[in-house]
């Protein structure tokens, strides 16, 4: 404001600065006589002048320049950065999957029985190259009922019974392993090797070779895994077909929505007896699934729909329009949980078998009449005589069996083996899985911080962290079993919260040049007076001490 | 009317003369009040009636008056209003009360006119000071100023506020510095914003003390009268929290004018300029507000020690350009004061600029808020342009009065200077 300003006189045009001691304008080329020089400034007006700039500068350095620097600075908390890295990079957890096998085998002398395990322990530990994947051979005791014992902690039981031949079953409902044997295989204690104990390691080998190689492919698709981790025996062809199917299969999540649909073509049927057909098909697979995940289930019915697709026989390349979206209410999405949508379609269309595909090699086309969409859901062409006004339970029971197929393959379970193994089987992939995802996301977000210095990481996304890891690591020592599921879930779900965080997103696109566009505008016109302000009087201070000395020199010399 | 000698008749007559008009306002008008009261140049968030009828309903339904986030003035406004009559049934108590405020507010003036402060203070006469306006003229310019009359007949309650800085001042100009204190206390308290009127006030008391019972020395004047400003002020909190039943009455009253939650338009500069401020920047920015705003006390006092009454002025002026939610009551108290320096006017250069930008504005505001807000034609850059003048005229009118008195101080000292043109640079 003028206020700070020296008043400064003027005569015929010229500016005669009188108060700053600035002569600059005065030139000797143009000597004016009638020019009066100003009085000299009191020193009670220069003090006066000082205390003025004075208060602006106090005011910006004591709480100016403090405000600016609390305000301003990016809140960023301490990220256990080289921790987070290692559980990127793999070397923080080896996720390794012990198995435990138990063996049951009733009509077995205890010594035979010990040197069988050992023999077939050998016989495993040589076939094995992927040391990920670890089987522990267990002598269960001996029970007396056919039942097997309820031993939670085992993977798989085997029962050995004496034959006629070796022969090997496996059971459709338990986790067991029949195997019979002629009583003439049972190793001697002192044999070296016994063909028994093979038989038994390559049964069970065959019978988790599917795991293995998902596991093994898991490892290996996650980048950051250390080499001598991968596991050698992937073939392309089999990391191929690994490939299609994680891609077919849904994004892990604990609970999914089921949406059962009916389209007709024409005003028939217009009502199903769906809720008891659930029940009798679909519900026994989703409790079995029940630990992994928690389904929700709503049903439709739409008439008069028309799919995208009319022709009367469906080939390969229709499949993929046949959904008609546009007009189709099939939303993406109920609520937080990813949607599973499950079509019957009744109509008149069938599904042109692929000529060059022979049956049963390609499993997206089990039947010709269902067909199963990567990571969205299952059509089932339903071919009914126009008058049906109402579809019983027992007319959807193809569809629904084809839907609850399906749906173990959305989820990612294996092909081959029994349903408990399977489901077994699905739990390990899936901690597995959400072990390494939650790691990898630990990593970007380390290598996040590390790029860009000036975004701010609050203490929520460390909690995050902090939390990610503790069930990282709860999970790494409980791989394989179901704590170790319910922790990979947790540190998965908190590491993505964390990635994910509001207020470092908003921040990710602030450069630092664009802070001069928001503090130059307001803050440039304000600094200029009161530096000028302030150079102005440090020049005529230095001066007036200047002259101060001089006098005192001519002092002393006279 | 210029040497209009003040006499209780012509006072009298000059305040029946207002409250009449002010009272066929309330009356004869019947859409008026309401139609102001609505208006976001006279109702701001901290000083608007509705608001205030909002907590007044929630007080007397024994809810806190600061739930809803609505009500942002001072808790003891409700006692005060609650013991009147109700405003739905008798309005008349209401309009009383605001019209007996404005009355009590000419009178300080009339006070501080007849003390010649502005012309001649402890250290400092001016050689113009015979040309002084008469208390009567400086009060009649106050009570039939439409900006005054406005924020009456609008019911803000920032004329409370210039009650009590005035009657600050006054009593400080009548050799009373412990009214003064408790007056400015109160201001202090209704708005916040008076506190910064703190320094140049005391430095104003210190000169005008009665000689009797002077106290010499500075500092100690100082702090015994900062602590009785401190004291007062703290015995206003303590009976609002046991109005108000808790202190959450701080952070709705004076954490809402420090921070700028509610974003209404208004025609200050502040309500845009937060709209558009990156959220990471925005408590610097309004660090920079606040400082910017508190700066000048400072400088001002400082550089204009001997006439304290000038820095009071300057700094309203300047308070009434970049508070954080200004209305015209803050620039109708600007303009009660500028006529105490009518005989420096003559000192003053930009008087016709002055006088059309601020009418412009005045005239073209309404005009741009109505095209934004119901016409739909404009938008809020309209307003916030027409603002920017409006910002622009009362500053322009704070430099050429701080250039006026200084000129006039510095032709004491170069009393061969008079009359000669002058540049500043």
């Amino acid at each position: 404001m003028s206020a700070r300003q020296p008043l400064q006189d003027v005569q015929d045009g010229t500016a005669v600065t009188a108060k700053d001691g600035l002569q600059t304008s005065i030139s000797s080329a143009t000597p004016t006589s009638s020019r009066k020089q100003p009085p000299p400034e009191k020193p009670s007006d220069i003090r006066r002048r000082s205390l003025v700039i004075l208060s602006f500068w106090l005011i910006v350095l004591c709480l100016g320049l403090p405000i600016w620097w609390k305000t301003t600075t990016i809140y960023r908390a301490n990220l256990p950065l080289q921790e987070m890295l290692d559980w990127a990079d793999g070397k923080a957890c080896r996720p390794v999957f012990p198995l435990h096998i138990a063996i049951q085998a009733n009509s077995l002398q205890e010594q035979e029985a010990q040197n069988l395990v050992r023999l077939t322990q050998h016989a495993l530990d040589d076939l094995n190259d992927f040391s990920g994947h670890h089987l522990r051979l267990q002598l269960s005791p001996p029970s007396g009922d056919k039942k097997p014992a309820s031993d939670h902690s085992a993977a798989l039981t085997i029962r050995l019974v004496p034959g006629d031949s070796t022969t090997s079953t496996l059971d459709q409902y338990a986790p067991v392993l029949d195997i019979t044997y002629p009583p003439n295989t049972i190793p001697s204690p002192t044999s070296s090797s016994s063909s028994l104990a093979t038989y038994v390691a390559s049964q069970l080998r065959s019978t988790f070779a599917e795991e293995q190689t998902i596991i093994s492919y898991l490892l290996s698709s996650s980048s950051s895994t250390p080499p001598e981790h991968r596991a050698q025996g992937l073939t392309p062809e089999a990391a191929e077909l690994l490939s299609k199917r994680t891609t077919r299969s849904l994004k892990y999540a604990p609970t999914y929505h089921l949406t059962l649909s009916l389209f007709t073509s024409g005003p028939l049927p217009s009502s199903w007896d769906i809720e008891a057909a659930i029940d009798e098909y679909m519900k026994p697979v989703l409790d079995v699934l029940a630990p992994i995940h928690n389904f929700t289930i709503d049903t439709q019915v739409q008439l008069y729909a028309t799919p995208g697709v009319q022709n009367q026989v469906l080939s390969k390349e229709d499949l993929s329009s046949f959904i008609n979206a546009a007009e189709w209410p099939l939303s993406p999405s109920i609520g937080g949980a990813p949607t599973v949508n499950f079509v019957v379609f009744v109509g008149n269309q069938t599904i042109m078998a692929p000529p060059t595909i022979s049956e049963g090699a390609d499993s997206e086309l089990p039947t010709f009449q269902s067909f199963l969409i990567p990571q969205w859901g299952t059509v089932y062409l339903l071919p009914l005589p126009h008058n049906t006004p109402h579809l019983s339970a027992a007319m959807l029971k193809q569809p629904l069996l084809t839907f609850t197929s399906h749906l173990l393959s959305l989820t990612g379970a294996p092909q081959s083996g029994s349903l408990p193994l399977r489901l077994s089987t699905l739990a390990r992939i899936r901690s597995a899985d959400l072990l390494l995802r939650a790691s990898s996301t630990l990593g970007s977000l380390a290598r996040l911080s590390l790029a860009l210095p000036s975004i701010s990481i609050p203490s929520s996304v460390a909690d995050g962290v902090s939390k990610t890891m503790a069930h990282l690591r709860l999970a790494c020592e409980t791989l394989g079993g179901a704590d170790g599921l319910a922790h990979a879930r947790i540190a998965e779900s908190e590491a993505e919260r964390a990635f994910f965080e509001k207020s470092m997103v908003g921040q990710l696109y602030f450069p630092d040049e664009h802070k001069i566009a928001v503090y130059l505008p307001l803050l440039g016109p304000v600094a200029v007076p009161l530096v000028m302000g302030l150079l102005n009087e440090i020049k005529a201070w230095r001066k007036r001490r200047r002259e101060r000395a001089e006098k005192g020199a001519e002092k002393k010399a006279e | 009317m210029d040497g209009g000698k003040v006499t209780p008749g012509r006072t009298m007559a000059l305040l029946a003369g207002a409250s009449v008009l002010r009272l066929a306002m309330f009356t004869l008008l019947p859409g008026l009040p309401d139609l102001l009261a609505g208006r976001v140049e006279i109702s701001t968030p901290v000083t608007s009636f509705k608001r205030l009828q909002e907590g007044l309903f929630l007080y007397n339904h024994n809810v806190s008056p600061y739930d809803g986030g609505v009500y942002h003035q001072a808790p003891l406004l409700l006692p005060l209003f609650s013991l009147l009559p109700s405003f739905a049934a008798f309005p008349l108590a209401t309009y009383m009360l605001y019209i007996g405020a404005d009355l009590l507010s000419a009178r300080a003036l009339l006070r501080i006119a007849g003390s010649g402060e502005a012309g001649e203070s402890a250290l400092f006469a001016s050689p113009r000071r015979e040309k002084r306006a008469s208390g009567l003229v400086v009060a009649a310019l106050f009570l039939f100023n439409p900006f005054t009359i406005a924020s009456c007949v609008g019911r803000s309650t920032g004329v409370f506020t210039t009650c009590a800085i005035l009657h600050a001042i006054a009593r400080a100009v009548s050799g009373a510095p412990l009214g003064a204190m408790v007056a400015l206390s109160f201001a202090a308290y209704l708005s916040m914003y008076p506190l910064l009127l703190l320094p140049p006030l005391l430095l104003l008391c210190y000169d005008r003390q009665l000689p009797k019972r002077a106290t010499r020395s500075l500092t100690q004047f100082a702090t015994t009268h900062l602590a009785v400003a401190a004291g007062v002020l703290a015995a206003l909190f303590w009976m609002s929290f046991l109005v108000a039943g808790s202190w959450e009455f701080l952070p709705s009253t004076y954490g809402v004018q420090l921070t700028l939650s509610d974003l209404a338009p208004n025609v200050g500069l502040w309500w845009y300029f937060f709209v558009e401020m990156f959220d990471s920047f925005r408590s610097f920015f309004l660090a920079v507000f606040w400082l910017h705003l508190s700066c000048y006390v400072g400088g001002l006092t400082v550089r204009l020690r001997r006439q304290p009454l000038a820095v009071l002025t300057l700094l309203l002026g300047i308070f009434a350009v970049f508070k954080p939610y200004p209305s015209i009551s803050d620039t109708s108290l600007f303009l009660a004061l500028v006529p105490l320096y009518r005989h420096v006017v003559p000192l003053m250069r930009y008087t016709f600029v002055v006088a059309a930008v601020i009418m412009y504005a005045t005239f073209l505001g309404p005009a741009f808020y109505h095209l934004w807000i119901y016409a739909g034609s404009g938008n809020a850059n309209f307003f916030y342009a027409i603002t920017l003048v409006w910002g622009l005229g009362q500053s322009l009118l704070v430099c050429d009065l701080t250039f006026a008195v200084l000129r006039d101080e510095w032709e004491v000292e170069r009393p061969e200077m008079v009359g000669k043109e002058i540049r500043q640079i």
